[in-house]
């Protein structure tokens, strides 16, 4: 059984960063074809001899969506390369909401895929928390790839962050029709959770409404 | 500049900025160009005219691009459809062609070989449609005892 566990673990980790680094590339390569047709369409424009001054703002406007496009595939790398160092260390001090909202940028595609709206909201000024921020972000994840799963087109996920006390709290709210009451892909996969959260300190709990609670104590474990 | 060709086009992308730039770049180069945003806009918009190829991104919310493939190709068996994706596995171009796809690129793709493929799908899709006017023929002919 501890080796069915262990099996199911490195399963959801392969499946986890698969998809991170899946959803990734896929988007970069939509950046990097808008780039290119955009700079194409530069060249195409010289070749035809689109060169007076009126022609200046539509250069401008095409520059300028270059210039959006790599900002927006900048601010992607900037979460993928946040997202792997965050394995460097076991425990550090980490910023809840920096941590969710990086995670939730590298999956939402995969809501948006199956047009469910994923989207936050965030406690301000929360207090740094001491734990593993790795092993959040696959706990969280394997929440988020169940409800993602079990919604119909139209829905929505909240995640929203907040504190009581010494501790700070992630809540997934889910919003919509399920198709699937259960869509965990392993048996184990409440095992792996409660694994998750004792090696965290924290808890799990069911809101209303398929809703998950999860509290972290700041201090860490 | 690639060699100008005569061909109406359907391109469907999620990407709005996408379908913008590539669309003007196919125009520039004698293409008419008709976008959709979605899989069902797409099916909408082949109800009302004929397009000698259609490019496809395989990946877009709602409507998948192989479901938009599989749809449009029962309704329209003789519809040539390019798949362009940034999705760039070998199981999904397997799966595309299996699906009907008559060629699968990848994003960022090179401008001179989308043209070439939208070319070699017009030629195709004539040649059909001159085959399915000859059966016609001789099938008129027949029913009439010529």
């Amino acid at each position: 059984m501890e080796n069915k566990n262990e099996e199911d673990l490195k399963a959801l980790q392969l499946r986890f960063v698969g998809k991170v680094i899946a959803g990734f590339t896929h988007e970069i390569k939509n950046y990097l074809a808008i780039i290119k047709e955009s700079s194409g369409l530069i060249g195409d424009m010289i070749k035809m001899g689109k060169l007076s001054e009126d022609d200046i703002p539509e250069y401008l406007d095409i520059i300028q969506s270059i210039e959006d496009q790599i900002g927006k595939a900048t601010e992607h790398f900037t979460h993928l390369n946040r997202f792997s160092h965050r394995m460097d260390t076991q425990i550090s001090a980490f910023n809840l909401n920096e941590c969710m909202e990086e995670l939730i940028a590298l999956l939402n595609r995969f809501a948006r895929q199956k047009k469910i709206v994923l989207e936050t909201d965030f406690q301000q000024d929360l207090p740094p928390v001491k734990s593993n921020p790795s092993i959040l972000q696959l706990l969280v994840f394997s929440f988020l790839e169940k409800k993602i799963a079990g919604l119909e087109k139209n829905g929505r996920i909240t995640v929203r962050t907040g504190a009581v006390d010494n501790a700070v709290a992630v809540k997934i709210i889910p919003e919509g029709t399920f198709a699937e009451e259960d869509t965990d892909a392993g048996m184990t996969a409440d095992k792996i959770r409660e694994n998750f959260i004792k090696q965290l300190g924290g808890n799990i709990s069911q809101g209303t409404a398929k809703e998950t609670v999860i509290t972290l104590p700041v201090h860490g474990v | 500049m690639t060699e100008e060709i005569k061909a109406d086009v359907l391109l469907v992308d999620d990407e709005e900025q996408f379908l913008k730039v590539l669309s003007q770049r196919m125009e520039g180069r004698g293409l008419k160009v008709d976008t959709s945003t979605s899989g069902e806009e797409a099916l909408e918009k082949v109800k009302g005219k004929d397009f000698d190829a259609i490019v496809l991104d395989l990946a877009m919310p709602g409507m998948s691009g192989i479901e938009t493939l599989k749809r449009i190709r029962s309704e329209h068996p003789d519809l040539q459809i390019i798949m362009l994706t940034g999705h760039g596995s070998v199981e999904k171009g397997v799966e595309a062609i299996k699906a009907g796809a008559v060629d699968f690129l990848e994003k960022p793709a090179d401008m001179n070989k989308i043209m070439e493929k939208i070319s070699e799908a017009k030629r195709k899709r004539v040649l059909l449609v001159e085959k399915k006017r000859e059966a016609q023929v001789k099938e008129i002919l027949q029913s009439k005892g010529w």
